[in-house]
């Protein structure tokens, strides 16, 4: 089998970069099953290079950079790349601002895989969220309520084309729910998010050494922001004088500069930590040191990667008592402490529940690092396989 | 979970009570993995007395069934309770198996 994937991968800091990265990475040992992965990626700033380590009895994999972030040709230039390429599927890591900040060209970057399908491929999504679900205030866009209304008519639509094509997977069951009742849809299936970690058999050190530290891991200012977590771990200085505060990742591609606002408006706050980008090296050393991973989101839009990613290393989480991420905590068998969305003292009163109790914090940490290593990534990668050759079938 | 094996008409049966979760998966991957290692790899699962169904129990019935068919067999599936079919229809996996509406039909839809 041939596979094309259009997405974001490392070096890219596009959204969905993390889930692109560990989605080939199990791609690339299917090599039972697949002869040849092609790699649709986002142009890199000058100077970048796409580099992927070639292995013994790996998929042949080839790097094409033919889209750019909120460019308004990705769709007619995607298309090219995938004539050229010939695959027998194409799939899309896709979310709503996949292709751009602007509505224009998100929009018409999200109309590819409609584009594709007339153009005679079979084609896939993994949809990480659906306009149904997303605060489009938080996620950045809208402003108004016209705006928001017509955004929402034009996502409705949006989603129609999405549901064209031969297969729609969503990590969480309520999405299925309203994919299938609202539009009709009889192509869309649910599809675990998997662990990205491999499995060890012994739980890591959920307590590790040093210094006791709260850390976020994402892509800040839009619907994940991290005031509040700022605000919370000032509370809780007066009684932890060492605790830290890592804030590690960038900007949101819709929220440049939000970061830098954030130490501006923080710097009387001590012992906080802003990381930048985290290298995919690095991602196990930052995790590591963690006592407790922060959630300080206003509102989802899917499953949650980092959640997965604190559950690997067997970390304790803090969440905000949100719809989605609640139900998919229960759904997948995840454990946390939960706060208010949006108040600084719940955040601070869910970190101390953590902080100041070992056993709970030792108990939550089991608990997510089972509930993780319960379906690595490598598995869910063969459902996609198995959902493939169906297709490829009809 | 209980775990009961057997062969009829020289097809491997399963037939599993109770929760099938991420607790429970190791025998049912040891046992489908030990038929495909002899060289039986057309199997049937008897699910009648499942009535639970998670995600990682799922997984270990997808890396059979792909090993199945790496051999040239298949993995059948019978007697779904409603709780665990609707989860197969949620990951539209109930059209990735072939699943029999009772054992003995997915036992002769190997044997002709």
């Amino acid at each position: 089998m041939r596979i094309a994937m259009v997405t974001t991968h490392p070096p890219s800091k596009g959204s969905l970069n993390e889930y692109g990265y560990h989605f080939v990475r199990y791609l690339r040992l299917k090599a039972d099953t697949i002869s040849e992965l092609t790699l649709l990626v986002d142009e890199l700033p000058t100077g970048g290079e796409y580099a992927l380590e070639t292995a013994p009895g790996s998929v042949p994999v080839k790097i094409v950079p033919c889209w750019k972030f909120g460019a308004l040709d990705n769709a007619l230039r995607i298309r090219k790349a995938v004539q050229a390429a010939h695959p027998d599927v194409v799939l899309f890591n896709l979310q709503f601002a996949t292709f751009g900040d602007k509505k224009i060209p998100a929009t018409l970057g999200l109309l590819t895989p409609w584009l594709l399908k007339r153009s005679g491929f079979k084609v896939a999504i993994l949809l990480h969220n659906i306009m149904e679900t997303v605060n489009l205030k938080s996620a950045g866009f809208g402003g108004n309520p016209l705006i928001e209304a017509v955004i929402r008519l034009f996502g409705n639509i949006v989603t129609r084309f999405l549901l064209s094509v031969d297969m729609v997977a969503v990590t969480i069951p309520k999405y299925v729910e309203i994919l299938e009742g609202k539009y009709g849809a009889k192509n869309v299936m649910l599809a675990p998010h998997g662990s990205f970690e491999e499995p060890t058999d012994a739980v890591p050190n959920t307590m590790p050494g040093g210094a006791s530290t709260v850390m976020t891991f994402g892509k800040f200012g839009t619907y994940k922001t991290v005031d509040i977590l700022v605000e919370a771990h000032a509370m809780l200085q007066p009684d932890h004088p060492n605790l830290r505060l890592v804030i590690a990742g960038t900007d949101s591609p819709n929220a440049a500069g939000y970061l830098e606002g954030v130490q501006k408006k923080y710097a009387h706050v001590t012992n906080v930590e802003y990381t930048g980008y985290v290298a995919e090296t690095d991602v196990p050393r930052i995790f590591g040191e963690a006592w407790v991973v922060a959630f300080p989101y206003t509102s989802t839009t899917g499953s949650s990667g980092v959640l997965h990613q604190a559950g690997g290393f067997g970390k304790a989480v803090v969440l905000p008592d949100l719809g989605d991420l609640a139900e998919l905590v229960q759904e997948e068998g995840y454990d946390g402490e939960f706060f208010e969305p949006n108040d600084a003292q719940s955040l601070a009163d869910s970190i101390r529940r953590v902080i100041d109790h070992p056993e709970r914090q030792m108990e939550i940490g089991s608990h997510n690092y089972m509930a993780a290593n319960g379906l690595p990534i490598d598995e869910v990668v063969d459902w996609y396989l198995i959902h493939f050759q169906e297709i490829l079938k009809k | 979970m209980d775990i009961l094996s057997s062969i009829k008409a020289n097809i491997p049966v399963l037939h599993l009570t109770g929760r099938f979760d991420a607790h429970e998966v190791k025998p049912v991957a040891d046992w489908m993995q030990e038929q495909v290692d002899a060289n039986r790899p057309r199997l049937v699962v008897d699910l009648q007395k499942v009535n639970f169904i998670d995600s990682t129990a799922l997984s270990t019935l997808v890396r059979g069934l792909k090993h199945c068919r790496e051999q040239g067999g298949d993995l059948h599936l019978c007697s779904l309770q409603q709780p665990v079919r609707v989860i197969f229809e949620l990951t539209r996996l109930d059209k990735a198996f072939d699943i029999f509406a009772s054992e003995q039909e997915a036992i002769q839809a190997f044997t002709g």
